[in-house]
């Protein structure tokens, strides 16, 4: 288990203290500052703090965190919620285990601090159901919460402030990581996402107003309110303020978590990882998890921030660095990521049930030497014939990463066709 | 269902505002009783919750932690994701197939341990890793994950 | 009101309505502005996952499903851009993976939506030769439905149906991904008072009723309007017919009275046409000719109307408005009082079924007649519509003309007894029990000579010298 990543800075500062992990260790870190000035500040001032900061999601889609915020109702007879997306299940994305497991009153105090601004009353943190640690961590925080009376009402004397926070397993699928997808599933029905008009703050998490926010963002905006906007803003890009856990896996000497400023080029990143393996050479990065086109080695310098990931043709997703070396078969990796969205797709959309299972049989025949050039025209249409049509981006995160691939290593596929085998006897085993 | 897993279930209601809300909970609770939650099980799920058995049956069928029919005493999940496969992780899951004599997907001889793919546990950064019994064993080789797998009862 | 704009053309639509609902509430759906569609449905829920519905909208950089769009002020709608027709022949492609190519087994074949849209859109196979996923074939849903569940959509149609109408909500989508399908709880069946709709609304052939199982193509049938008898509701209904045989009744949308819906017990009434019918006259115990019974009965009315006999006259709240008219105008001839009718009552709900368990009480109260059960007393002729009046009301008559459509133990009383036409074997109209008076048409011929109502009646007046 990791306890801290290699490289830390003010989120993961204190991660590898046990301590921190209880409410009087986290209070004498500096922990709850951050609150008490929110709760000194009117509720939508400190929206527009959030705002002002430039804050943006972690959980993949980069959203402005503070914009989402003003999405709630100001005022509302009916209760709102705050849910926090912790079903990270991203493939090379494994930050938010992290943070729960050693960092959980950064996500409790980011909560509250919501809720004060949006003034929530309710708070469902969604853990997938594998993280059993997480929960338990989670759990176990909130209990704390509650004893100390940081929960149930007149919170920190403030009248009307009022906030509980139900933690809620999930039981195993992707797609419940989809922010409407995860709220069916809170909802105790299969976790298939909504169509979307309508939208989560007119009719949320049983159909209340509802703010979906994942576990690092919500880490990150206790530092927020406590050092200012100033202060968050001097880390980071211009576009994408703060820092992110970078998690690097694959063929790198060190993988693990990286806490770096965002738009730290990906060269620097790796480098803290120990670079490739055995000194082998780069074949190819993907910068922001499975679902983000892969970058080729000449790509290295780019900034690791959105606005630059984006003009190359990827995005910075969860910020999962999956490093392949020369040895890889870029065909097996493309039939191992046609399986994971094949297994995970929910199933509602056309485009994505039938488009995902035949990608990866196309991907599988091609990579047991069967496939013909046909094939390989079939797959540069088909990703094509699922992406931008369906009810969510499952569908776009399958196609993406497939399309990169053959963008990138078109020969890998032609080479299997040609030799009806592998070419690359050193590959990892599929 | 037993009285125990009845009221655990019920003490769940007032934490979401419908009560459908304590399903996927009230599913985990009635599945540490056998293992699995049959038609009968699912049968009482509904009553309870005040919904149809196939609504129940939809929610069991969609969830990779849910089960229908009767589990073996323990689970052995090798995650094969990309991360994970490209240090090893299904080279390491052939070794536990040759180790325990039965594929991915199926069950040892005598019923004890059942083997398989998992899809990313978020362990990335310790891979290749296997995930027994809800446990999580990280940077593992096959040596390691043999001696674990041994040391199941 | 709004103006929607599509493909050119201005229309002015109502608030608070989707593009689709729009479109289907000026009528022109598939009717004149073409957007094909699977899981969208008039009268269920919104789904929105089977995504042909896509159109273009200005302004919007991706294709919006029109199902699930609300109409903006001004908005400008394409159904026939190549993008459009692109993204419509990328589902009807990937839908054609898994879809059987059965069309020359499937009941569907000529009412299909798949195969319709795959003409339209010129998309008649997938690009694959990889094995399609096994699924079940040819099984019991329940005692009215056969399920192929390899030709499964999976536009949840059914799903929704069962919950929302009926609410019994008997069918789920179970597992995931490609492997999902169409299933029932384990052990459960598919056995609602309205199971039957599943088959008019699945745009395939995956659910068909067994009633027409491989008994008639469709191509082979045409289908005339008419109205189910069976209760005051009077779904409306089209009746399916091919070589004056009628194999089926369907369901008509009408918004007022039945939606999209019928229940299966009126659905399968058409069954009752055949069966049990009085296919001759008769007249003192012996069957006779039309003419011969005519005869007869008129003589029975000259009697009693000359000797002051007692004429009492007794309707059928299952004869048209305008047999009750003609009725009506007779007995009023005779000087017998209004006619009396009574109605059989049953079990009703909250959904289409209704107590009365007859297409036309309420044309029958409309026109003055009263509704009794109790004995007729001494009368000298009861001139019958029917036999919802039944036989031991009248012990004190002494003679019964009656006119009725099917053997009863009233028929075996009667003095003399005329076949008449049913309501599919004659056009007219019943009035439900809204007020709504409803037209339907004749769909078959008797294979025996038979009136309606009105005609027998005018012949025996004839017959007896009644103007």
């Amino acid at each position: 288990m990791i306890v801290e990543p290699y490289v830390k800075n003010y989120l993961s500062e204190h991660y590898g203290d046990d301590a921190y992990r209880t409410l009087a260790g986290y209070e004498a870190a500096g922990g709850f500052a951050g609150l008490k000035k929110a709760v000194a500040l009117a509720p939508e001032a400190v929206t527009e703090q959030v705002k002002a900061s430039g804050l943006r999601g972690r959980g993949g889609a980069g959203f402005a965190t503070g914009l989402k915020w003003s999405f709630m109702p100001k005022t509302s007879d009916r209760t709102k919620v705050i849910v926090v997306n912790g079903d990270e299940s991203e493939p090379g994305s494994f930050k938010d285990r992290l943070i729960m497991e050693r960092g959980p009153f950064e996500v409790l105090e980011g909560i509250l601090i919501g809720a004060w601004a949006m003034g929530a009353q309710r708070t469902y943190i969604y853990v997938r159901g594998e993280y059993k640690e997480s929960i338990r961590t989670l759990e176990s925080a909130v209990d704390e919460l509650r004893a100390r009376k940081l929960l149930g009402k007149n919170i920190l004397g403030k009248k009307g402030f009022e906030h509980e926070i139900v933690v809620h397993s999930g039981a195993g699928a992707y797609i419940c990581g989809e922010e409407t997808g995860l709220l069916e599933s809170l909802e105790g029905k299969k976790g298939q996402p909504r169509k979307k008009p309508p939208f989560p703050a007119q009719h949320g998490a049983f159909g209340l107003p509802t703010t979906v926010n994942n576990i690092e963002t919500f880490a990150h905006v206790p530092f927020i309110l406590e050092r200012g906007v100033e202060w968050f803003k001097s880390r980071g890009t211009e576009k994408s303020p703060g820092t992110t856990l970078f998690g690097v896996s694959g063929h790198v000497e060190r993988p693990g978590l990286f806490e770096l400023p965002l738009g730290t080029p990906l060269r620097e990143v790796l480098g803290h990882a120990g670079g490739v393996r055995g000194g082998r050479r780069l074949k190819g990065v993907m910068p922001g998890g499975m679902s983000m086109p892969v970058l080729p080695p000449s790509e290295l310098d780019v900034p690791m921030a959105e606005e630059f990931l984006s003009q190359k043709g990827t995005h910075l997703g969860t910020g999962g660095v999956m490093v392949m070396d020369e040895t890889v078969c870029m065909v097996r990796v493309a039939t191992v990521v046609s399986y994971f969205f094949r297994d995970e797709s929910c199933g509602q959309c056309t485009q994505c049930r039938e488009g995902t299972a035949w990608v990866h049989k196309l991907c599988l025949k091609i990579e047991q030497g069967r496939g013909s050039a046909e094939d390989i025209a079939l797959l540069d249409n088909v990703p094509s014939l699922m992406e931008g049509q369906t009810i969510c981006a499952f569908a776009d995160a399958a196609a993406w990463p497939i399309q990169g691939l053959l963008r990138h290593f078109r020969e890998d596929f032609e080479a299997h066709v040609r030799e009806k085998k592998c070419p690359f006897p050193e590959s990892f085993e599929l | 269902m037993t009285p125990a897993t009845r009221a655990k279930i019920e003490a769940l209601f007032q934490r979401y505002p419908q009560k459908r809300g304590a399903l996927l909970p009230a599913v985990y609770l009635l599945q540490e009783e056998k293992g699995f939650v049959d038609g009968d099980g699912a049968r009482e799920l509904a009553a309870l919750f005040e919904i149809a058995p196939v609504d129940v049956w939809e929610v069991l069928t969609f969830y990779n932690m849910f089960y229908t029919e009767p589990q073996p005493r323990h689970h052995v999940y090798v995650c094969t994701n990309l991360p994970c496969s490209l240090r090893g992780a299904r080279t390491l899951l052939k070794g536990l197939e040759s180790h325990l004599g039965v594929h991915a997907g199926g069950t040892t001889k005598d019923g004890r341990v059942a083997i398989g793919h998992e899809e990313c546990l978020g362990s990335c950064g310790t891979a290749p890793m296997m995930r027994v019994d809800g446990v999580y064993h990280e940077n593992l080789d096959l040596a390691a994950a043999r001696r674990i797998v041994d040391e199941l009862e | 009101m709004p103006t929607l704009t599509v493909d050119g053309i201005d229309y002015e639509v109502p608030e608070g309505r989707t593009v689709l609902q729009a479109i289907d509430d000026l009528g022109l759906l598939m009717n004149g502005v073409e957007i094909p569609h699977y899981c969208w449905h008039p009268k269920l829920t919104i789904d929105g996952s089977c995504r042909l519905c896509q159109v273009e909208i200005e302004g919007m950089p991706k294709l919006q499903i029109a199902c699930n769009t609300p109409i903006a002020a001004g908005m400008k709608v394409h159904t026939k851009s190549a993008r459009v027709l692109a993204a419509r022949r990328g589902v009807m492609e990937l839908l054609l993976i898994n879809h059987p190519l059965d069309c020359p087994i499937c009941d569907q074949a000529g009412e299909c939506k798949l195969q319709d849209y795959a003409f339209d859109w010129g998309v008649t196979s997938a690009r694959t030769r990889e094995p399609r996923r096994p699924a079940k074939k040819s099984v019991d849903l329940g005692p009215t439905i056969v399920f192929d569940q390899e030709r499964c959509i999976l536009c949840r149609r059914c799903v929704r149906f069962c919950r929302e109408v009926p609410k019994t909500g008997e069918l789920g989508v179970f597992n995931r991904g490609d492997e999902s399908l169409l299933e029932l709880f384990p052990g459960s069946e598919l056995d609602n008072p309205y199971s039957m709709n599943v088959a008019d609304l699945c745009p395939v052939g995956a659910l068909t009723t067994r009633d027409f199982r491989f008994k008639v193509r469709v191509w082979f049938t045409d289908d005339v309007e008419s109205v189910c008898n069976q209760c005051s509701r009077g779904c409306n209904i089209v009746a399916s017919r091919s070589n004056n045989k009628i194999y089926r009744f369907v369901p008509r949308r009408n918004d007022a009275v039945n939606d999209t819906w019928m229940c299966d017990h009126g659905r399968m009434s058409y069954k009752k046409n055949a069966n049990f019918r009085l296919t001759a006259p008769s007249a003192d115990g012996r069957e006779a000719s039309y003419t011969e019974a005519v005869k007869r009965a008129a003589e029975l009315v000259r009697a009693a109307r000359d000797g002051s006999g007692k004429i009492i006259g007794v309707a059928s709240p299952f004869a048209s408005n305008a047999d009750l008219v003609a009725f009506r105008d007779l007995l009023a001839r005779l000087g017998a009082g209004p006619a009396r009718f009574s109605v059989p009552r049953g079990e009703h709900d909250d959904i289409l079924i209704e107590a009365e368990k007859a297409p036309n009480a309420a044309g029958c109260r409309a026109l003055g007649m009263v509704e009794s059960g109790d004995q007729v007393g001494r009368a000298e002729l009861a001139l019958v519509l029917g036999h919802t009046t039944t036989a031991e009301v009248f012990g004190d008559v002494k003679n019964i003309v009656l006119i009725d459509t099917h053997e009863s133990a009233l028929s075996l009383r009667a003095t003399v007894c005329l076949p008449a036409r049913t309501f599919l074997e004659k056009s007219g109209t019943f009035t439900n029990s809204r007020g709504h008076v409803q037209k339907f048409a004749a769909v078959v011929e008797p294979a025996f000579e038979a009136w309606s109502e009105a005609d027998a009646l005018a012949q025996i007046a004839a017959a007896a010298g009644i103007s």
